[in-house]
């Protein structure tokens, strides 16, 4: 009959979901507390119901194009609520894991990167790409000279935006690819499933909608409605703004230095400089914040996919606010050696965002744009 | 030995604030009974009090006014004494509010009329004597060599037995020995046993005092418990000691329906069963035994030509049945009949989907535990194998809930609630196609075997096994009702069948998994070894346990009418060629049905008789005009003392009251109520007589099967010998109660109390 679903479970699917951090979706016998607990699901079709039995089912397909999956904030209700302890908030983590190495092409690398066998080799490709493209154009200077530590006099700016600039082209085309594909996988997902009053996605419509969304992100609204872990909103919104202050400043950095050819560093009285510093001190207290929450809490599964994004992000911050600390402090071999390992941090977030837990930047901000555009209630 | 009686009330628990003891104590003096009375008889100084008379005055009948007889059971039992208890705290003053000082002292009334009732029944009855069988064996045949039959025996052997087990196959094991794995035996309960059956085997070896015959079957088990006599023979073989079977119902009638008279009918009988003895002739070379353990298990059900078409069973080499597979996986890795490739996805159909919700037939938790098992069996042959359980009901009792667990846990299994629609060939493969699922649709599975969760038959659906050489027949009675299981509906006495002495145990009672099998095997010794030790002590066994009496006959004045021998719901009793009736006391129940039965009213026991009741209900005071103005009415009830009474007690007990015009007397099933009493009753001017007794039909309660039933055919005839006496039909009538309902009892006798109020009184009063 044509109207059937023709079920195919994927066994390699639920395998790599309980090795994601979804260990317990079996236990889940469907009473759909979690649905009714949810304190931001809608009201028609709620999640996350459906997608434990589609998980522990191996339903791949019903998965991976859902956008529900990304409404989720994991604010942990219902698996503080499930009956049997079959925490839906950590599978659908690792569900959205697992989506993302599946929308960034090369998957190779989406594997690597949720593997901790490979973070050797992951961590030392910046370095090795550092060492020989400045060996050879000879950007990188071990033998800095002057008194007054200028970082770019070890490693030159040339050679930062040398290839920080490609990557982030990169890491730009990796997620446009992918969401070429996400969308029309949630689109079609949200038709079939009857989760959408529109037909087609009308890009001006859509735009919109994500105009309507910002505001919404920016405030943590949703978070905010999370009961359970409503505390982690604290420290999820510190990382957040001090990755935007720190983009701004790398923005304006960039604009002053290419159009007013004006060097840093910036003097401590400079307002940027201001910005910088409560950023990277934002990032910094935030992050240690979320690995204090994620030690207290027995209750919830914290994997390696979860640990290596907020080590990247706490290092990120960490040795941004020491080689500052260390150049001010007028030690030089180690505010530079900091500067290096830095900037391995800043490659590592640009190279491996599209593979990592942090494209939920962009995944779930156009699942919430396509739930709003969707009239999804 | 003559008897001397005794009184003795107590006037504690209100009895003593509610009546006048001093007047009590007169009418049991009047009627030259020593009475004494104690504030707290049941206290040691109380039954010191009693034992003093039994001792001194030589006391040995007598009434103990107090409590009910359901309560101090123990306290108020003496060696050599026969007790009657009057029941005055729960029937009388606990649920009814004191009358003491009022024109009419009712509940007063009340309690001497109980306590006149029980000396005239004392002065009545004989100190019962119990039966002892001349020939008595201790020896249990256990009939099915399966892992039932053996856990039974050993069992059974442990406990110092001898034991004989009976196996038809030429091997002993049963179905134990032909599967790959059982289910877990120990904790975590997570993974499969290997097949305990050879280790029971051996076991069974090192018995000196079991024996094994292999290849040998029951031709016929004559007797009764203690002396039974049996003959064996080899299956399939005509033997002059098989069972002769009675004669179907349409043997029994000529052309036009009528039936024959007794002589051409032993005619056909012995026509019918030509080359058989006689039930009544005994095989002198029959070996004896004294209980039976009936273990003989199950076959697999077989689907009928089309039964499952929808599911592609006979069509599809790959469709089977749970059985088959089993059969598969004990040859090892499964493969697939059709091809004999490797499986790698099987789904397991626990419903046929016939558009209800209903499972296979003879089916129930075993039938989920064995879908599991065979789910893992492809989980372990194959890593990447994917095993589906598509249910309508999963049931998984006791701590194979953890076993359930650890499969849902697997990631290659599935399960969903749903309906299967159909089975089809897909190429190679199947599609199985299941609605109403958890996921939320019609969803189809590709598959490369279906398994078809079908029952457990028990073997009693085609052959009575047991050949009891008894007159109502070889199998279990009316067994239908339990779709042919060796049950017998006792919810709360398991073990027990329809005849005394045989208890069945293991998947011939009802669909059992092999542990519960073991389980179940140790309560049906137990249970044989009860017989045994009430059968040589001839007492009776459950439910009327410890009693001694047993139906006596005067045979005399028998009419050889076989009632009593067709009406009996254990088939104690075997007629012969004339039809007079012959007692086998051990099988006996004494629940008294052909005491009610007995239209010449020749049967009885010691103590419970036509004369005894009959007596009790005389002594009932019938106010008139020439006592009151307005004479208050009087209505027996005769009250089945297995729920019925104790629900009344309840009710004291709860102090919901009720009309104290009511008169009961307990009796030990509705179907010992022999009618002449309620026409005794009603001659004598009482008002209106009802029974209250179980719920009978499919789903009875009575403790004896067929009592209340028997009880309401009974009664609807009396309603026409009211009608000629002309009285109104609706002076009588029966309830049904549960044991639980006690709260429905006082707006069951009020509103019959208000029934005959209204009716007025009976005319026959004062003659």
């Amino acid at each position: 009959m044509a109207d059937a679903y023709r079920v195919e479970p994927d066994l390699g699917f639920i395998n790599d979901v309980i090795a994601l951090g979804g260990a317990d979706v079996k236990k889940c016998y469907q009473c759909a507390t979690c649905a009714v607990v949810c304190p931001i699901s809608p009201d028609t079709r709620p999640f996350p119901r459906k997608e434990m039995i589609a998980t522990s089912w191996g339903l791949k397909d019903k998965l991976i194009g859902n956008a529900d999956i990304w409404l989720c904030h994991n604010c942990g209700d219902c698996s503080t609520k499930c009956p049997r302890g079959a925490k839906p908030g950590d599978v659908l983590a690792a569900v959205r894991a697992y989506a993302i190495t599946e929308y960034a092409i090369p998957k190779a690398l989406g594997k690597a990167v949720n593997d901790p066998k490979k973070l050797p080799i992951l961590l030392a490709i910046p370095a090795v790409i550092f060492v020989i493209l400045g060996l050879i154009t000879g950007l990188l200077d071990f033998t800095p000279e002057g008194t007054e530590i200028v970082h770019s006099h070890f490693f030159s700016t040339w050679l930062v935006d040398l290839i920080m600039v490609p990557l982030s082209i990169w890491a730009v085309a990796i997620f446009a690819l992918g969401l070429k594909r996400f969308l029309a996988d949630i689109h079609a997902n949200a038709l079939l499933e009857g989760k959408t009053n529109q037909k087609r996605i009308d890009p001006k419509g859509f735009i919109e909608a994500l105009i309507r969304i910002i505001p919404t992100i920016l405030r943590h609204d949703k978070f905010n409605e999370c009961g359970e872990n409503k505390d982690r909103a604290t420290a999820h919104m510190m990382v957040f703004f001090g990755f935007v202050g720190l983009f701004i400043v790398t923005s304006i950095f960039f604009v002053v230095l290419y159009i007013f050819q004006i060097h840093g560093p910036y003097s401590q009285l400079n307002p940027v400089k201001w910005l910088a510093n409560i950023s990277g001190i934002a990032l910094v207290i935030g992050t240690g914040l979320m690995i204090k929450s994620r030690l207290a809490r027995k209750d919830q599964v914290t994997t390696y996919k979860d640990w290596s994004l907020i080590g990247l992000a706490f290092g990120l911050g960490v040795t941004g606010m020491l080689t500052e600390m260390t150049r001010l402090g007028g030690m030089g071999g180690l505010s530079y050696a900091l500067y290096f390992i830095h900037l391995m941090f800043v490659f590592s977030l640009f190279a491996y965002l599209p593979f990592s837990k942090l494209a939920h930047l962009v995944y779930r901000t156009v699942a919430m744009t396509y739930a709003e555009y969707a009239g999804r209630k | 030995m003559s008897k001397k009686f005794g009184v003795y009330i107590c006037t504690g628990c209100g009895i003593g604030d509610a009546l006048n003891v001093d007047q009590l104590v007169e009418v049991a003096e009047d009627e030259g009974f020593k009475t004494k009375t104690h504030p707290f008889l049941c206290g040691k100084e109380g039954v010191d009090l009693i034992k003093q008379g039994l001792e001194k005055d030589g006391v040995n009948t007598v009434a103990i006014a107090a409590c009910s007889r359901r309560v101090n059971f123990d306290t108020f039992r003496f060696d050599g004494c026969y007790v009657d208890r009057v029941n005055l705290r729960e029937q009388v003053v606990w649920s009814h509010p004191s009358t003491k000082g009022e024109e009419i002292d009712h509940v007063q009334m009340m309690a001497e009329d109980y306590l006149k009732m029980s000396m005239e029944k004392l002065k009545k009855i004989k100190l019962p004597e119990a039966y002892k069988l001349e020939n008595f064996t201790r020896k249990i045949l256990v009939i099915g060599g399966g892992i039932t039959g053996i856990s039974a025996a050993l069992d059974a052997a442990k406990a110092g037995f001898e034991v004989t087990i009976v196996e038809k196959e030429a091997q002993l094991g049963g179905y134990a020995a032909k599967i790959r794995k059982q289910l877990p035996l120990n904790a975590p309960y997570t993974q499969l046993s290997a097949p305990v059956i050879a280790d029971k085997i051996k076991e069974l070896q090192s018995f000196p005092n079991i024996s094994v015959k292999t290849g040998t079957v029951v031709a016929r088990i004559a007797g009764q418990p203690g002396d039974f006599t049996v003959t064996l023979k080899k299956p399939g073989e005509a033997i002059e000691f098989d069972v002769p079977f009675p004669l179907p119902p349409e043997m029994k009638v000529d052309e036009s329906g009528k039936e024959y008279d007794k002589d051409k009918l032993n005619e056909i009988y012995k026509e019918y069963n030509t080359g058989k003895n006689d039930i009544l002739t005994l095989d002198p070379n029959g070996e004896k035994f004294g209980a039976v353990i009936l273990a003989a298990g199950w076959r697999p059900y077989e689907p009928g030509a089309g039964e499952f078409d929808h599911l592609g069973y006979g069509a599809i080499p790959d469709v089977v049945t749970n059985h088959q597979f089993e059969q598969l996986a004990a040859n090892g890795k499964i493969v697939r009949p059709s091809d004999g490739k490797p499986v790698q996805s099987v789904v397991f159909v626990q419903s046929p989907g016939k558009g209800d919700d209903s499972d296979f037939e003879y089916t129930g938790s075993v039938t989920s535990l064995v879908a599991l098992k065979q789910a893992k069996y492809v989980r372990e042959d194959n890593p990447d194998g994917k095993a589906y359980v598509i249910y309508q009901h999963m049931r998984t009792p006791g701590l194979q809930e953890y076993f359930y667990k650890s499969l849902q846990q697997d990631p290659g299994i599935f399960m969903t609630k749903g309906e299967v629609v159909s089975v089809s060939q897909n190429g190679a493969g199947l599609v199985v196609e299941a609605d109403n699922t958890l996921l939320g649709e019609k969803i189809q599975i590709n598959a490369d075997m279906v398994v078809l969760a079908t029952g457990m038959v028990p073997v009693t659906a085609d052959d009575p096994v047991i050949n009891l050489a008894y007159r109502q027949g070889p199998g279990f009675r009316d067994n239908a009702i339990f779709n042919q299981y060796a049950d017998s509906n006792f919810i709360c006495f398991p073990y027990e069948t329809q005849r005394t002495g045989i208890y069945a145990a293991g998947a011939i009672r009802r669909g059992l998994t092999m542990e519960e099998s073991i389980e179940d095997a140790s309560g049906a010794a137990l249970k044989a070894i009860q017989c045994l030790e009430s059968a040589n002590r001839g007492v009776a066994v459950h439910p009327r346990y410890g009693d001694m009496t047993f139906p006596d006959f005067f045979f005399a004045r028998c009419t050889q009418c076989k009632r009593c021998t067709e009406e009996c719901p254990f088939g104690a009793l075997d007629d012969d060629e004339k039809g007079t009736p012959k007692p086998n006391p051990t099988r006996c129940r004494r629940c008294g049905t052909c005491m009610g039965a007995c239209p010449e009213r020749i049967i009885g026991f010691a103590d419970y008789n036509i004369d005894t009741i009959g007596s009790m209900v005389k002594a009932i005071g019938v106010p008139t005009e020439d006592d009151f103005d307005e004479p208050p009415m009087r209505i027996l009830v005769l009250v089945c003392e297995n729920d019925a009474y104790p629900a009344l007690d309840m009710a004291g007990l709860h102090r919901c009251t009720y009309s104290p015009n009511i008169r009961i007397i307990p009796v030990r099933c509705l179907g010992s109520v022999n009618v002449i009493w309620i026409k005794e009753a009603l001659s004598k001017g009482m008002d209106g007589a009802f029974l209250l007794g179980c719920k009978h039909g499919d789903d009875y309660q009575c403790h004896f099967v067929k009592g209340s039933e028997l009880a309401s055919i009974r009664m609807k005839k009396i309603g026409e010998a009211l009608v000629s006496l002309a009285l109104e039909v609706e002076r009588v009538a029966q309830y049904e109660i549960a044991i639980d309902e006690f709260d429905k009892l006082p707006k069951i006798i009020d509103d019959f109390a208000a029934q005959i109020e209204a009716l007025g009184p009976n005319p026959f009063k004062g003659f």
